[in-house]
């Protein structure tokens, strides 16, 4: 089993075709809402002087209704091997499998589309679509790419849906049948499990795996042992939605934050990289973001969290990789979004391949940034001390010299009986003299509000309350550095 | 060692306001060692049960001003109610630094008071300089500690290197050191640092003089005026520290006496001027210790130029930065008590000229001595 990354394949023209025809084959699934099966079969054939490969992406999913007259003008920019691109399929209720052949290669526009005699179902009862296409393309390159598609789709774990990858090499050693592999756990045939749920689950197996195909996590950052553990992966999640135009949109955001204890062994999968990859999926389907959206990502006062975003970029996969600047060592931040509408106003999508191509619903950048945030926020909250603010981090640094001087206060103070008090009061013992101890209590008690003021921004707007009861609440505004004239030179 | 642990007491804030309230009524009564002994360990309880609490710690320090630029004077400007509070929390980085310099600066004040030992500023800068960093920073860090005290700098045991300057028909005592000027009036002694502490004072003086400057102290040392005139003379050698003004008010609330200033006709010398009569704003906190209304402006006026007839060479262009000053200080409230002053300054930044106490010198070495300090307070001429 290769652990290529994304990186290693770019994507042919080929790939993005059947990435939006596996799109469209994952809504029929959806839409039949019963499980169902993708399988994407990659076949070399070695019967010609140039090795041609069979692509062949199934469903057992609702009917197709391919309508290639109007969209057929969209493949053109598509180069298949003999031309043809040959779609079957079949509804429940229909009693025989429908057959289209598209022909690319032919010049009269109307002969480009025919619908083949069908073929008989004898009576049994079963829908899905399969569609086949050839092409030039290196089957290694192919098999990288939908690898590492279908690897990242399943980080949807889209509820009902199992998928898996079944390459045909033909080599010379006669036929064999890889099974790259097939997901289809517990949990995604469950009912109850929320599109959030099913996307954090997947997410968080995509973390621990960082993403390689391996079937297991990577042993070296996260043993057994401490999958769950609380400060390894910390997780926080957003589902934001709004109406627009009488479709509820539904953003959600996965932000899985992982620190390792140490620096990762050799023997750690992980791409050396600290740069975040933003997963962004739209109805159900992983896609390319755009620049605006990446825009709006890198406009995120990323600062309220203590990071910096050093550069920000559409890579050559179409996501975008946010870069950071101080990242905390061992660290690592995943982004995953998925946009989709709450109805199913894309249904035309599940028959026509095509236009997912062409016309990409264009969600709220606003509403995708604010659910970011929102998730950052949730992340920030849960995990104490965790995505502290710049502000908070630079003040946090006040904190052991505030603790030497307070516990110095009550420490050097010839009053032992003032000294029991405080110590009551840090539930320490009453005459703890040990000043480091005292000191670390107190440093950890600032360290503490500090993180409860950055957890609760809002809070730190309010009045803070006065040392003084009963004095004035004017507050006047003056400046820092305000310092009188002349003021430096007198009053030695 | 069993001692029964009290609880801290919640009400502390407002006993430690109320407290303070009453003091600033009249003089401050609860200014000694173990009064703020007790009021360091109040604010640390308040300290350690904030925490405790799981919130910031929070400093609430009323602010004072010495003046502002209502033109009604109606403000209270000066006087010893506090104009609206700040702040001081761990919500920004400043405040965290200034909370940071303010404990620190409080753990070497609370040793200094237990063990009754005086610092001077200078030395508590040197036991932290790289945390400090600038001697203005630990300035900064002691006002804060007297007014979250309610009491003077010299309370907290923190003193300064006094640079003024005394001499004339007085003699006093400041703890084992007897000061007598009385032998030989026209010879210079050094303002006492510990003024609290200066006792036995003894005076034939008929007024008190203060010049702005050590050169024309000197003039009037050199030219023996105490001989011959019977007053005391003290010189804060520019802007006034605040032994020398401690001192300065001593002597005019113990001896009764007139009170006269000399500097010169310059936005500076003013400034000089008013610092002696309404205080700094630096030290606005303490301003009614450290003012002295009484004081009489002597000169030098806009108009001895010409009547003293200085001649056009001693006649210096005001500058940019001269103007600006001067026309920052007319805005100031408190001028609204001495109209003449303020018109004086008006009548200086009319005319576009300054000129320098020295220059009364230029036609003869002992006019200031033997003609315009004398004439100036025989006729009356002054404001």
């Amino acid at each position: 089993m290769s652990s290529s990354s994304s990186s290693s394949s770019s994507s042919s023209s080929i790939q993005k075709l059947c990435r939006n025809l596996i799109g469209s084959a994952v809504q029929r699934c959806r839409m039949s809402e019963s499980l169902c099966r993708l399988s994407v079969l990659v076949k070399q054939s070695v019967e010609s002087d140039r090795p041609m490969v069979r692509i062949t992406i199934s469903d057992t999913g609702i009917r197709s209704c391919l309508d290639f007259k109007q969209y057929i003008a969209y493949l053109f920019v598509y180069f298949l091997a003999d031309g043809v691109l040959t779609v079957l399929t079949t509804g429940l209720s229909d009693e025989e499998i429908y057959q289209y052949c598209l022909n690319l290669k032919e010049h009269v526009p109307s002969k480009r589309s025919t619908r083949l005699p069908s073929r008989p179902k004898h009576g049994q009862k079963f829908s899905g679509t399969e569609i086949t296409l050839c092409t030039y393309e290196s089957i290694n390159n192919l098999v990288a790419g939908f690898t590492c598609f279908l690897q990242k789709m399943l980080i949807l774990k889209i509820p009902k849906v199992a998928v898996e990858l079944v390459v045909d090499p033909a080599n010379f050693s006669g036929t064999r049948c890889d099974n790259l592999f097939i997901v289809g756990e517990d949990i995604f045939f469950s009912s109850t499990e929320s599109n959030i749920e099913c996307l954090v689950s997947g997410f968080k197996d995509y973390v621990l795996k960082h993403g390689n195909t391996l079937d297991k996590q990577c042993q070296s950052c996260f043993s057994n042992s401490c999958v769950n553990d609380y400060d390894l992966i910390k997780i926080g999640t957003a589902c934001d939605s709004e109406s627009l135009r009488n479709m509820e949109e539904v953003v959600e955001a996965v932000i899985i934050m992982t620190e390792l204890p140490e620096s990762p062994s050799p023997s750690c999968l992980r791409a050396s990289s600290v740069a975040t990859r933003v997963f962004y999926f739209q109805n159900f389907l992983l896609c390319p973001i755009s620049p605006s959206l990446l825009s709006s990502l890198a406009s995120i006062d990323w600062k309220s969290f203590g990071l910096n975003v050093k550069s920000s970029a559409i890579d050559e996969d179409g996501h975008a990789v946010l870069e950071w600047e101080n990242l905390p060592p061992y660290s690592h931040i995943y982004i995953a979004i998925h946009c989709y509408q709450k109805q199913y106003p894309f249904h035309f999508y599940a028959f026509d391949p095509v236009l997912i191509l062409h016309r990409r619903i264009q969600f709220g950048r606003n509403l995708i940034k604010r659910a970011v945030k929102t998730a950052m926020d949730d992340l920030k909250e849960k995990y104490e001390g965790t995505l502290l603010s710049s502000h908070a981090l630079k003040i946090k640094n006040y904190a052991p010299d505030l603790a030497h001087a307070i516990a110095g206060l009550i420490l050097s103070s010839n009053d032992v009986h003032f000294q029991a008090e405080c110590m009551s009061c840090l539930q320490l013992p009453p005459y703890e003299t040990f000043d480091k101890k005292v000191e670390d209590c107190i440093r950890e008690k600032i360290i503490t509000a500090i993180q409860m003021n950055d957890r609760n921004p809002q809070r730190s707007h309010e009045a803070a309350p006065f040392l003084f009861e009963g004095e004035s609440s004017v507050e006047l505004e003056l400046e820092e550095d305000e310092v009188e004239e002349g003021s430096a030179s007198w009053d030695l | 060692m069993a001692t029964s642990i009290k609880p801290l007491n919640s009400n502390l804030r407002s006993f430690f306001w109320r407290e303070s309230e009453l003091e600033m009524a009249g003089k401050r009564d609860h200014t000694n060692p173990s009064a703020l002994l007790n009021k360091i360990k109040d604010f640390t309880r308040s300290l350690v049960l904030d925490l405790s609490n799981g919130r910031s710690p929070v400093v609430t320090l009323g602010r004072y001003r010495n003046h502002c630029s209502d033109p009604t004077g109606n403000c209270g400007c000066g006087s010893d109610q506090c104009k609206g509070v700040e702040v001081i929390s761990l919500q920004r980085e400043f405040h965290a630094r200034r909370l940071d310099v303010l404990l620190r600066v409080l753990v070497i004040v609370q040793k200094l008071l237990q063990e009754n030992k005086h610092g001077s500023k200078r030395d508590i800068y040197y036991m932290h300089p790289s945390v400090f960093s600038d001697q203005t920073v630990v300035d900064r860090a002691i006002n804060d500690i007297c007014i979250l005290l309610r009491c003077s700098r010299h309370n907290l045991n923190v003193v300064s290197v006094g640079k003024g300057l005394v001499m004339g028909w007085l003699r006093f005592s400041e703890s084992e050191r007897t000061f007598d000027c009385l032998r030989r009036p026209s010879t210079a002694h050094p303002v006492p640092v510990y003024v609290e502490d200066v006792m036995d004072i003894v005076s034939v003086a008929k007024y008190i003089l203060v010049v702005e400057k050590e050169a024309v102290f000197n003039r009037l040392a050199n030219d023996r005026f105490c001989d011959t005139n019977r007053c005391i003379i003290i010189t804060g050698r520019g802007y006034p520290d605040i032994p020398t003004r401690r001192f300065l008010r001593l002597l005019v609330e113990k001896l009764q006496l007139p009170v006269y200033c000399l500097v010169d006709c310059d936005p500076y010398g003013f400034d000089i001027l008013t610092t002696y009569r309404f205080g700094s704003m630096q030290m606005s906190y303490d301003t009614i210790f450290l003012r002295i209304p009484e004081i009489r402006w002597l000169g030098a006026f806009p108009s001895d130029s010409k009547k003293y007839q200085l001649p056009e060479h001693c006649l210096l262009p005001l500058t940019t930065e001269d103007k600006r000053k001067a026309e920052s200080m007319l805005s100031r409230c408190y001028l609204q008590q001495a109209p003449i002053w303020r018109s004086e300054l008006e009548t200086m930044l009319q005319s576009g000229v300054k000129f320098e106490i020295e220059a009364l010198s230029v036609t003869s070495i002992s006019l200031l001595s033997d003609e315009y300090i004398p004439s100036k307070l025989q006729g009356g001429f002054y404001i």
